[in-house]
């Protein structure tokens, strides 16, 4: 019996848990389990809109051995059209502890590739692990996505910064500059030097807002040209993304004058071992002209920091917000967020090397909503 | 088996796993081209939709144990475009 890729339905969630169970049993890691219910939680398809979610299972004679999930979005691109591209996530094969299923991850990448020729993947933890290593292979154009991450409270990132404290020597390195304020100094002095080097950012006035309204539309009607390409961002959508409902985050709407110039969704990240105890907040989301970005990024940081954040991190694609972020005290650290487009995909973003640093691309476009952003 | 179509394959195949084409026969298989692994299979469904044409489905991919078998999902589609 052939392995069969199907839509996910209600009937597969018993042999979707015996999947997991297997995964578990075989030594996956514990985060490693395929959604139990077939009918997404997160952007279900509602009404024939064009921002949906669906999951497809690969089911070898009733058995599922692998499944993953298809986020459908319209994106502006650089012809002018705005075409729906797939977001390829949460793909999840057997193969990770059985050989005998290796094969399952290509057959379910080339069921998406079947269903939606422009796809892409986002985030995927690094180059190091199988999914990028495959799409290099097959092709696909890629490149990271820079993060950034700015100290708010450097005592307690000289403590709870496990993903630092690695060795012996570096932990008493940190718990010394902790202690003598020596860290705090050196950390407030490069954020300082930053900011004295940067560009004056107009003053503007930053409202939170319960959900966004039809002010989005015009503004994102003005920005989205000055991107290669952007995932839409206009009222509709940001109200499917972000809706009022999801209190763990900000919704900002930034003004000079009369004038919207942008808009931001700012949250607390979910904890996490190599942040310790710290609290981290994440500039999930942004929009603006990119000569707009400073203005926004200065709006996102106050909130995070009003709100009692340790540390804000942030990954962002395009060079403007790059610079946004380091003229705003941020530090440029590894990046494990990646971004891979197919080819069909890439061939409207040619050339690629140019382009890569004039798209826009957020943690909200990638695998971590709606909480782990 | 239509020696055209298999002449075809095997030199799709051949560049894809960079081993001469005389080296490639019916019975080529994962078992016994080192390189034709989960990736490198994927690759050559990739390459042979793009020079013949046609979309393959995963189910078909699986059909693809070896070469001869490559071949015979091959003329099938062929012959299901052209009916």
């Amino acid at each position: 019996m052939p392995i069969v890729i199907q839509p996910y339905r209600p009937e597969h969630e018993p042999a979707v848990q015996e999947f997991n169970a297997r995964l578990k049993n075989g030594g996956a890691e514990s985060d490693l389990v395929f959604y139990r219910y077939a009918e997404p939680r997160w952007l279900p398809q509602v009404d024939y809109g064009h921002l949906y979610n669906e999951y497809f299972v690969a089911l070898d004679n009733g058995v599922v051995r692998g499944g993953y999930a298809l986020k459908h979005q319209p994106f502006s691109l650089p012809d002018g059209s705005v075409r729906s591209v797939g977001y390829y996530h949460h793909p999840l094969s057997e193969g990770i502890v059985n050989k005998s299923y290796a094969v399952v991850g290509s057959f379910l990448l080339k069921d998406a590739m079947n269903r939606t020729p422009l796809l892409y993947c986002l985030g995927m933890g690094g180059y190091d692990n199988p999914l990028p290593k495959m799409l290099i292979r097959l092709g696909w154009s890629h490149c990271a996505v820079p993060f950034y991450f700015k100290v708010v409270n450097p005592t307690r990132f000289l403590r709870q910064m496990y993903a630092l404290r690695t060795s012996t020597t570096r932990r008493l390195l940190m718990d010394l500059g902790a202690i003598t304020g020596g860290g705090w100094a050196a950390l407030k002095t490069l954020e300082a030097v930053k900011k004295l080097r940067a560009p004056h950012a107009p003053k503007v006035a930053v409202e939170e807002v319960e959900e966004f309204g039809e002010w989005v539309d015009p503004l994102w009607q003005q920005s989205k040209d000055q991107y290669v390409t952007s995932a839409v961002r206009d009222c509709e959508t940001l109200r499917l993304l972000y809706p009022a409902s999801d209190k763990h985050l900000m919704r900002l709407r930034i003004r000079r004058g009369s004038e919207d110039i942008g808009l931001a969704v700012v949250g607390e990240r979910r904890k996490d071992a190599k942040y310790g105890s710290m609290r981290v907040g994440s500039i999930v989301d942004c929009l603006a002209s990119p000569d707009d970005s400073l203005a926004v990024i200065r709006a996102a940081s106050d909130a995070l920091k009003q709100s009692k954040m340790d540390l804000i991190v942030s990954n962002q694609s395009h060079s403007a917000w790059c610079r946004a972020l380091e003229n705003s005290g941020f530090m440029r650290a590894e990046s494990n967020f990646i971004f891979a487009a197919s080819k069909k995909l890439a061939a409207l973003l040619e050339p690629f090397e140019q382009s890569k640093s004039r798209i826009h691309f957020t943690r909200a476009d990638g695998d971590g909503l709606p909480r782990n952003f | 088996m239509t020696s055209n179509i298999f002449e075809q394959v095997r030199s799709i195949a051949s560049d894809l796993f960079s081993i001469p084409s005389e080296r490639i026969t019916a019975e080529s298989s994962p078992e016994n081209i080192e390189a034709w692994d989960s990736t490198q299979h994927l690759n050559l469904v990739l390459a042979l939709e793009e020079a013949f044409d046609f979309q393959l489905s995963p189910e078909e991919m699986e059909k693809m144990r070896n070469i001869g078998e490559v071949v015979k999902v091959v003329e099938s589609k062929i012959s299901a475009t052209k009916s």
